[in-house]
């Protein structure tokens, strides 16, 4: 075998000389005519009959050659050389092809890699299919969580996991104090937690038991990147001691490059839990955490969700207070689910729309490729005439459809990686991974490869049938039905795009719904400015409260600025505090029936919180200076709220019992509703509370009455100068008071506009698709029509001369077009009505079968479309009579 | 191309394999002595031999080497190689096995099987 192939290589690289097989044939004459001459014949007959048995010496000749290894290789050359005439002579139909063909391998490369992690691609853990992610979920928590009353139970008790382990329940900021100090996050897990996901560390350890223990000794494990930028990836760094918000940690492992936590949040340093795990099963609750599990192999999530029912049960009935247990229910999620499941049907839309633009475009170049190889029939009639065998022709053929689809495929990369670009600097922050997001290269490869083999497959058609005696004479039957192939491809064109189209048209129209709606506060030039106090310093409430007040005072001196508030959040949407509705009731007035109303958003807020938001005070009176060094708990309510608490009745003056904490609130307003929650859902119920000037009030921690929730308080100023002098202003006023703490500052038009992020997102992506579509559709509807009026010239010089008119012509031609358009817009509305439930969870305020969006649809397509079926038409109407009867 | 099977051109190159392992021989030669030996039956033309020769050639399977004729001529003599010579082992068990189960097809015991 191996000195098959040396011979092989030799004889490629190894020129022979030219003439030896002339040698070899003139001894191979000379021996004929030799024996017949010895038979007694003449020397000129010996040699002529000599010459006649030999037969033809080029074709033997060219034989002997063609035998030669790597023979193949130097037609290669001469094909390519004859395809790039071809398509400099037909620059129009290269460029259409490859444009199509880059449209379609780019736009779906790159949705590919975007998707491909949200959708496919494995997560970066051991049995990632078997992770499951366990817990409680209620109406103000929708992620799967766990507190230690009933984890250590849970974990002890169940049976479809063989490993179950918890994270703490978010990663917190925490300083690393050193020479070179910086913020980081920090996360707890359990020691359990890192083998659950299959993850060791690169370098060093994980945790020991016995280091996941109250007391135990401090260590830690540092992320890939801490590693990588503060430590310059010094093996060294193990058992380094280091300082993390003020208690020394030793470093025993370095997690893997790549390592994220299933819950997707950042983290650069990794501690131990370290529960005490008596302590945590007598209490109730207990610390909150994040529970992950690994399924048994072969059980299912139903299962497992079922067998963990009676411990739920258990816990349910024992932990939870009776009225809130019905709000509490068992989840048992796939990991997938968990960190992409809001993102995964606009990931499928995408996907499907993208495909679809990739059938637009295969179906384009098919049908390109149709039309040059009929116009090419007789050019391959001749060739075959002159000798060329049809295993030339095919690869003839094939050569250039690869070439093509390279070409195409080139450009559609560069389009790819341009597009990726386009869609990180466009992406919304909320789709996971999408940072990560490179060039996928097997999807790049399969759709130069699908791209290929519709050029080929359909390049080759009239290669393959080519009869050679026939196809001279031309204008076969045959020839007629591949046209038919071509139209029902126009059709589906048509009808795909007219899918597209009504998608992208019902997205743009739930998007304009969305920009138009009334916020019911101003956005305009007002900013909003966190200010993130690093807890070890500001350890107390009166400490951060006093940084907040001195600094509200100092903006108050500036003569153009309006108003300076403070709130825990703005809406419209984004993270903001929640109350149980079933939580409060009216003085005199039972409790609601736990687990019914809902949720209210809670926010704490000072006086100037209205005033900067322009939000107003229906009735009652908004906050006062006075109320803020007082002691009562004065509430503002929102017009709904208000409603809904006090149908028939004045609530001002009213007090509202908490039941949480046994507090007595005061209404003193009734603000007016403003949208919050989020861009997309109903406006909910609000209550506003004050934010007093006392310490619990600012992030302390009080022991009972603690009104408002621990989060960082979020400065809002509304300025009467530009929004840069304002934020100016502010991080010089905090830097006097501490030049150390970082100042986000963001104006609220921004923060309004992120939310509309996705949808702006989702709709330029499938409008961008739904264009490409139609453009190509059109130009394989325009190639149709001209073909089918280029094939018809003879025709319509007949009807001319017998007298038909231009119009008639134009008619003749164009009819053509609008069956094609008729049908394939009505089989692609069809399929519009029904693909459009799909997209219903992404539209807002606007029906999937919205009749308006579904019309005007339907008229562009149809106006396009014809404008690309008159323009043939009309050429073929100009054509004069007697050049039409002579054309071939 | 010549309207040849691979049955055809195999055997083509059985015959010429075998006539070569009598040792070198030009091809001329080489066509005569399949007309020979195969009592005027088969009748190699050049438009086949020339291009099995070269094919055996570039296989590794024959090796061709310049040379005079009988009479004297300068011409290119082919000779088994190693290779060539297993190649012929193979093909004659090849070929007996298939002529063999032709036989039985067509109802004739052939001898080797008696």
């Amino acid at each position: 075998m191996m000195s098959e192939f040396w011979t092989r290589l030799r004889y490629l690289f190894t020129r022979r000389e030219p003439d030896e097989l002339d040698d070899e044939l003139r001894f191979h004459l000379e021996q004929a005519i030799d024996v017949r001459v010895a038979a007694g014949m003449s020397a000129e007959e010996a040699h002529r009959q000599a010459l006649i048995e030999l037969g033809g010496m080029q074709r033997t000749r060219e034989q002997c050659y063609e035998q030669r290894p790597g023979w193949w290789m130097g037609t290669v050359a001469q094909d390519v050389r004859y395809a790039l005439r071809g398509f400099r002579r037909n620059a129009v139909f290269t460029v259409t092809v490859i444009a199509t063909l880059a449209v379609g391998i780019g736009a779906t490369t790159a949705v590919f890699s975007v998707v491909d992690r949200i959708l496919f691609r494995p997560l970066p853990y051991a049995h990632d299919d078997r992770i499951v992610s366990v817990g409680l979920v209620q109406s103000l928590e929708r992620q799967e969580f766990a507190v230690g009353g009933f984890f250590f139970d849970w974990r002890d008790n169940q049976k479809p996991f063989e490993a179950f382990a918890s994270q703490g329940a978010m990663p917190h900021a925490c300083d690393l104090v050193e020479a070179n100090p910086a913020q980081l996050n920090c996360i707890h897990a359990q020691a359990g937690f890192l083998p659950l996901l299959g993850v060791s560390p690169v370098l060093g350890r994980n945790f020991l038991p016995e280091e996941d223990r109250p007391n135990g000794p401090r260590v830690a494990l540092i992320s890939y990147g801490l590693w990588q930028d503060h430590y310059n990836r010094d093996p060294g760094v193990l058992n380094r001691l280091i300082d993390v918000d003020g208690s020394t940690a030793r470093i025993v492992g370095v997690l893997p490059k790549g390592f994220e936590l299933p819950t997707l949040q950042a983290a650069d340093v990794m501690m131990p839990l370290a529960l005490d795990e008596g302590n945590e099963r007598k209490s109730s609750p207990g610390s909150a955490m994040r529970a992950f599990a690994r399924l048994r192999p072969g059980v299912s999530i139903v299962q497992a969700k079922a067998e963990l029912e009676p411990l739920f049960v258990h816990t349910r009935d024992t932990l939870i207070p009776a009225p809130i247990r019905k709000d509490f229910h068992l989840s048992v999620r796939s990991l997938r689910d968990r960190e992409t499941k809001d993102v995964q049907s606009a990931a499928w839309i995408l996907l499907g729309s993208v495909f679809a633009v990739l059938l637009i475009a295969c179906a384009n170049v098919a049908s390109l490729m149709m039309a040059r190889g009929e116009a090419r029939e007789r050019e391959l009639a001749v060739r075959s005439a002159l000798g060329a065998s049809r295993g030339r022709l095919i690869r003839q053929t094939l050569t250039e459809a690869s070439m093509l689809s390279l070409a195409g495929a080139v450009a559609g990369i560069v389009l790819a990686e341009g597009l990726l670009m386009v869609f990180l600097r466009l992406a919304p922050t909320g789709i996971p991974f999408l940072t990560r997001a490179g060039l996928d290269v097997r999807i790049a490869l399969f759709t130069v490869m699908l791209s290929l083999v519709c050029g080929a497959l359909f390049g080759l058609l009239p290669a393959l049938q080519t009869p050679r005696a026939v196809a001279l004479a031309a204008r076969a039957a045959k020839s007629r039905n591949r046209t038919m192939l071509r139209r029902s491809l126009v059709v589906g064109q048509i009808a795909i795009s007219m899918v597209l189209l009504s998608g992208a048209a019902l997205l743009v129209r739930s998007f304009q719904n969305l920009e138009g709606q009334s916020l019911g506060l101003q956005t305009q030039g007002v900013l909003s400015a966190r200010i993130a106090l690093p807890g070890f310093r500001y350890d107390t409430g009166q400490k951060k409260m006093e940084f907040y007040l001195r600094l509200e005072a100092a903006l108050k001196r500036f003569p153009g600025i309006h108003a300076v508030g403070f709130s825990d959040s703005v809406p419209p949407g984004g993270w903001q505090n929640n109350e149980r509705f079933a939580d409060l009731a009216p003085e005199g007035k039972p409790f609601p029936e736990q687990g019914t109303g809902g949720s209210v958003v809670s926010r704490g807020v000072t006086p100037d919180y209205f005033r900067a938001l322009n939000i107003p005070i229906l009735r009652g009176r908004n906050f006062t200076e006075e109320d803020r060094q007082g002691s009562d708990y004065p509430v503002v309510l929102s017009r709904l709220l208000a409603l809904r608490m006090f149908p028939g009745e004045d609530p001002l003056g009213k007090r509202i019992h908490r039941d949480r904490d046994k507090l007595w609130l005061l209404v003193v307003g009734v603000a007016e509703n403003v949208k919050n929650g989020g861009l997309t859902e109903q406006d909910e119920p609000e209550i506003y509370f004050l934010r007093r000037s006392v310490q619990q009030d600012w992030g302390g921690r009080a022991p009972v009455g603690e009104v408002m929730s621990g989060a960082a308080p979020l400065m809002i100023v509304d300025g009467l100068v530009p929004q840069e002098t304002v934020a100016l202003w502010v991080r010089s006023q905090a830097a006097q008071i501490d030049p150390t703490v970082p100042v986000e500052i963001e104006t609220l038009n921004e923060s309004v506009s992120k939310l509309a992020d996705r949808p702006r997102f989702e709709t330029a992506l499938l409008g961008f698709f739904a264009f490409c579509g139609l453009l190509m559709a059109v130009i394989g509807l325009y190639g149709v029509i001209s073909f089918v009026a280029t094939q018809r010239t003879q025709e319509i010089g007949v009807r001319m001369a017998l007298g038909a008119t231009r119009a008639d012509i134009l008619r003749l031609i164009a009819g053509e077009g609008v069956r094609l358009i008729v049908l394939g817009g009505v089989l692609g509305m069809a399929a519009a009505l029904a693909a459009a439930q799909l997209l219903k969870s992404l539209l807002y305020n606007v029906g999937p079968h919205d009749p308006v969006t579904y019309a005007a649809v339907a008229l562009l397509l149809a106006l396009v479309a014809l404008v690309a079926t008159l323009i043939p038409a009309r050429a073929a109407m100009k054509v004069e009579p007697v050049v039409a009867l002579r054309y071939e | 191309m010549p309207p040849t099977t691979d049955l055809l051109q195999g055997t083509l190159d059985l015959l010429i394999l075998q006539t070569l392992a009598t040792g070198p021989m030009h091809g001329w030669g080489v066509a005569q002595r399949i007309q020979q030996v195969s009592r005027d039956v088969l009748q190699v033309g050049q438009g086949s031999l020339y291009p099995a020769l070269h094919r055996l050639e570039y296989k590794g399977w024959i090796r061709a080497d310049w040379g005079n004729s009988e009479n004297n001529r300068k011409a290119k003599f082919y000779s088994l190689t190693v290779t060539g010579r297993k190649q012929l082992e193979t093909e004659l068990e090849t070929w007996e096995r298939l002529s063999g189960a032709v036989g039985l097809v067509l109802g004739r015991i052939p001898e080797a099987a008696s």
